[in-house]
């Protein structure tokens, strides 16, 4: 399985020269299964640069079959849906798996994206891909999703006033946790999802800011590095990523972070835990 | 009249190195009215791309910060790369100050429901009545004109899917014309309808929607009459015109055309295609320039790019550059006063 980051930036496309090592783009991980399945996990502006290298794949030719795995609808996690130029190509067919009570609820997130007041395209119906929707109920314990040989499980965490799903994907024993926009109480995680982080090989986990900026800003409902060690250490997991990135964080900021954050891991007893820098690009290969 | 450009790109932001230079934010550009003489004149922005962002992080180190700011924002049209900014625009959520929302009224439901949607559950976590300022909608005709104070706003339509309009300020013997979004006025009619099929360029079209296209330009090379600077939608090459004649958008030979026709003295190419790089911007500009020149047309031509300041005086306009500080960048990642308040 190899996992890519097209977007590590949380609320809003932060283009400028103190984002370009890490990136200024908004939330996109891309996993390529061992049997080549595509599978996205979420759609912000970071999926514009995977759709245009996607064109030289079967997905430029109108046959291609990706799978889409949204956490939830807020706009940096959707924002890229109407630029990602697979969509354009009839013939090619995505999955979109999403938390919603319904497919029809979740047809309609996607089409206030595309709504006529704010995008041509005016309706996904002029778009010339078909899509499969599919609601992920927002139970602690939904059935997981077996799509195309890789098994996703998911488990919501609380988000400011709402709530944002964390997925496992597995695929042959490998597995890589998916844990953006996650604001614990201060108990941390809960139990269900302490299990759905456990032993990953990979955890990308929300570290939007500093613990010291997250004291002043927690009814925004994001984690700090901190809180993102100390789950990778509760679950026992092999690498963690952090990931979201607060849009006024410069790459030394983002520098200040991975090293405080290796530091809090050596002195909590996780030396053993790899600690992978998320820039924009940049794979994991398990 | 002095002009600072916080967002010069269409369609969506761009971060990256190769859009580093010209900049990868969406529509938008401040305007600032004092002269020596009326210190209190009023301040306009046009259009709330992710431009606007930045912009009031720059606004809340002064009286927006108090609570005691007032703006005018000049809104083109809803598509996102014009609004996207505002959700984040921190001097929205100070009480005490105010905002006046002037844009085109929608034909199906009120313009500030449609900002509204922007802010809704499940899209963003703070909904658009928790903007403590005071914000007051003014719906406006095609071809509107109204006062901001001293300054004098002309409006005429566009020609763009679901229907822009372009702005023209007038103050104190300076002028300058806001032109985007729009596509030339010869190959295709846009307004409500959906259009699957681009149309030929060239091929003839229906004479009733030849007669609003040759209404529209009209009121666009009106608009743009005499202006010491028109600011203008240019996101396409002639070649990528050709496929996509009804996306709404010009090339800077459409630019240029209407410029001189209506006597401006001063063209800047503006939204810019987020498939633009630096140096291809650089090559477009340098071209244009040249052939200009070797015509002996006397237009002075400019790319916007983020931080350009352009001042303004009755004898004539100067372009420069803000430096990065002012533009809020180059500090080290710590969030600003703003921030706190934003979101709650």
């Amino acid at each position: 399985m190899e996992v890519t980051f097209h977007g590590v930036r949380g609320s809003i496309p932060a283009p400028g020269p103190e984002t370009l090592r890490f990136g200024g783009n908004t939330c996109c991980v891309s996993i390529r299964s061992a049997s080549g399945v595509l599978l996205v996990l979420d759609m912000g502006t970071g999926i514009i640069s995977l759709g245009k290298q996607l064109l030289s794949t079967e997905f430029g030719k109108g046959r291609g079959h990706g799978g889409i795995l949204l956490s939830h609808a807020h706009w940096d996690h959707i924002q890229g849906f109407p630029f990602f130029a697979p969509v354009f190509i009839p013939g090619n067919r995505f999955s979109v798996f999403g938390p919603a009570k319904s497919a029809a609820m979740l047809e309609n997130i996607l089409e206030g994206q595309v709504n006529p007041h704010f995008s041509p395209l005016q309706t996904m119906k002029n778009l010339g891909a078909s899509f499969d929707l599919v609601p992920v109920p927002i139970d602690n314990d939904p059935p997981p999703i077996v799509w195309r040989g890789i098994e996703v499980s998911g488990r919501p965490n609380p988000h400011g006033p709402s709530t944002c799903m964390a997925y496992r994907i597995e695929e042959n024993g490998r597995s890589v946790v998916y844990a953006p926009d996650a604001g614990y109480p201060d108990t941390g995680p809960t139990e269900e999802v302490l299990r759905l982080y456990q032993g990953a090989d990979l955890l990308i986990h929300d570290a939007t800011y500093t613990p010291e900026d997250r004291t002043i800003r927690r009814s925004r409902g994001y984690s700090s590095f901190a809180d993102a060690a100390y789950a990778a250490i509760r679950a026992q997991v092999r690498r963690l990523a952090l990931f979201h990135f607060d849009q006024d964080y410069s790459d030394d900021a983002v520098d200040g972070i991975y090293a405080r954050c290796r530091d809090l891991l050596d002195s909590l007893g996780g030396r053993h835990i790899e600690l992978v820098e998320s820039r924009e690009g940049s794979s994991v290969l398990l | 009249m002095k002009l600072r450009f916080w967002g010069v790109r269409g369609s969506y932001p761009v971060p990256g190195l190769t859009t580093q230079r010209y900049g990868g934010n969406t529509s938008c550009v401040e305007v600032r009215c004092a002269s020596p003489n009326d210190p209190t004149a009023p301040r306009i922005i046009l259009d709330a791309g992710t431009g606007l962002r930045r912009l009031g992080k720059e606004m809340m180190l002064g009286p927006f910060c108090e609570g005691k700011g007032e703006a005018h924002l000049l809104v083109s049209h809803t598509h996102w790369d014009h609004i996207q900014g505002l959700p984040f625009f921190a001097p929205i959520y100070r009480p005490g100050n105010k905002f006046h929302v002037h844009a085109r009224q929608r034909d199906d439901m009120h313009l500030r429901m449609v900002f509204a949607l922007q802010s809704d559950n499940p899209y963003f976590p703070v909904p658009f009545d928790a903007a403590a300022a005071s914000v007051q909608f003014h719906e406006l005709t095609d071809d509107a004109k109204f006062e901001i104070g001293p300054v004098k706003v002309r409006c005429t339509r566009l020609n763009h899917p679901w229907i822009a309009i372009a702005f023209r300020l007038d103050y104190e013997g300076t002028s300058v014309a806001y032109v985007t979004d729009t596509a030339p006025f010869r190959d295709v009619l846009l307004e409500h309808e959906f259009i699957r099929q681009p149309p030929k360029p060239g091929d003839p079209l229906h004479p009733e929607d030849a007669a609003k296209l040759a209404a529209m330009r009209e009121g666009v090379v009106r608009l743009c009459e005499g202006a010491q600077l028109v600011i203008y939608d240019t996101q396409f090459t002639p070649s990528e015109y050709i496929q996509r004649p009804h996306w709404g958008h010009s090339c800077a030979e459409d630019a240029i055309e209407i410029a001189r026709e209506a006597g401006a003295e001063t063209l800047m190419l503006y939204h810019h295609s987020p498939d633009r790089t630096d140096a291809q911007l650089d090559d477009l500009l340098g071209q244009h320039r040249e052939q200009l020149h070797r015509d002996g047309i006397p237009l002075d031509l400019h790319a916007a790019f983020e931080g350009m300041e352009v001042d303004l005086s009755p004898h004539g306009l100067h372009v420069g550059q803000a430096s990065s500080r002012s533009m809020g960048q180059g500090h080290k990642g710590q969030p600003g006063p703003s921030e706190e308040i934003s979101w709650k």
